[in-house]
């Protein structure tokens, strides 16, 4: 390896030191735009017809799939430095070890002690709290159904 | 400002060698910048999975009144703007002044788009009182729709936590809001730098840049709107 001037190492510029664009034609940029809009209405598509537990799956995988899209083409990471595709790679990563870990301990509270048998805060005698199950037990995260008069025209009404 | 040095090349600024230099410079912090908003928005996102996953009731009645249309109109619009927005930067690098001031008004046009339809929907969450945590207050014909988005989710009564819904629908979306404002204040000033030609097919880098941000922008809205909306 001979020593070579740090702008060389860009794909966006060779040695004049000038900036060198990768012009991509604007019937790339309608392709996108196309399959974009076509996967927005394959996402409308899926939760209309409901595929139940699947709709998140489907919403989480389709959106990523636009994502990457946007990224690729219209932010041109596809021309871009490697370092810059670091950068934005890093950052996908850390939130994915975020939500990971985070959702490992917010999901699972209260199921060590269903393992042990006992359910309960052991400190307190209660259900741990901040939990789903420990919340439903308690009859907490359901209300009754407003009952809605036949003549209600709105308005504070029901206050 | 040695002008003297670099000739014509009055954008670059005096400590970079190379218009490629002050070029690569530009858009590493650029993609720093958006790699801390994706951080940004992140937390929130982790935020609406331990919420989600805790009241799940909750999130299934809160989709339900939310209007679905609504979203899809706006994820159309936005993402149509990101095109117009990478049309404004194909249109600099090429030299091509005029399309390039079009092209950003378009863009500003859509996220004005964005922002009415948003108004639409916030004022009539105001109205029936579907508002953040303790402000959560349905009343009129949000008690109605209360029990109709309960009947079409299978769930036999008002989930608590919709407040927390809302409390999260809320901060998600006006962040997002605000971002998008910023960008449309950001591009009427590219619009009128533009005007005054200082872009060539030489230096175009703020508008890349502020197209850079206007796509980060519309990739958080493609998560929200199937996260928010469209659940089930």
């Amino acid at each position: 390896m001979t020593t070579e001037p740090l702008a060389s190492h860009s794909p966006s510029s060779p040695d004049d030191g000038e900036v060198h664009h990768h012009v991509a034609s604007a019937r790339r940029h309608v392709i996108v735009l196309l399959a974009l809009l076509g996967f927005t209405a394959l996402t409308v598509g899926a939760y209309t017809i409901n595929l139940g537990e699947w709709n998140l799956v489907a919403a989480v995988v389709i959106s990523t799939l636009k994502a990457a899209l946007v990224v690729w083409f219209f932010m041109e990471l596809k021309d871009d430095v490697a370092f810059n595709r670091l950068v934005f790679l890093g950052a996908v990563i850390f939130i994915g070890l975020f939500m990971a870990y985070t959702m490992n301990d917010t999901r699972h509270r209260n199921r060590v002690d269903a393992y042990n048998g006992a359910r309960v805060d052991p400190r307190s005698g209660e259900f741990a709290g901040g939990t789903a199950a420990g919340i439903v037990a308690q009859g907490g995260e359901l209300g009754p159904l407003p009952v809605i008069a036949a003549e209600s025209d709105g308005e504070a009404a029901h206050e | 400002m040695s002008t003297e040095a670099h000739g014509d090349s009055h954008f670059l600024q005096h400590h970079y060698d190379t218009p490629a230099q002050q070029f690569n410079a530009a858009k590493l912090g650029m993609w720093l910048f958006l790699a801390q908003e994706l951080l940004f928005f992140g937390g929130l996102f982790v935020a609406y999975g331990v919420f989600r996953s805790w009241y799940p009731q909750a999130w299934v009645v809160g989709s339900h009144l939310l209007d679905y249309r609504m979203g899809a109109l706006n994820t159309a619009v936005l993402l149509l703007s990101s095109f117009t927005a990478v049309m404004a930067v194909r249109s600099a690098q090429t030299g091509n002044q005029k399309a390039t001031g079009n092209f950003l008004l378009a863009t500003i046009a859509l996220a004005g788009v964005f922002m009415v339809v948003k108004y639409f929907e916030y004022a009539h969450k105001f109205e029936v009182g579907f508002l953040p945590g303790s402000h959560f207050a349905p009343h009129g014909v949000g008690l109605a729709e209360i029990v109709e988005a309960a009947r079409e989710s299978g769930v036999n009564g008002v989930p608590y936590h919709l407040r927390t819904f809302f409390g999260l629908y809320f901060v998600m979306t006006g962040v997002h809001g605000l971002h998008v404002l910023i960008g449309m204040f950001v591009m009427g000033w590219m619009w009128n730098r533009n005007r005054k030609g200082e872009f060539s097919t030489r230096y175009s880098t703020p508008v890349e840049m502020t197209a850079l941000y206007w796509h980060l922008v519309d990739i958080i809205w493609i998560f929200l709107f199937p996260l928010l909306y469209l659940i089930d």
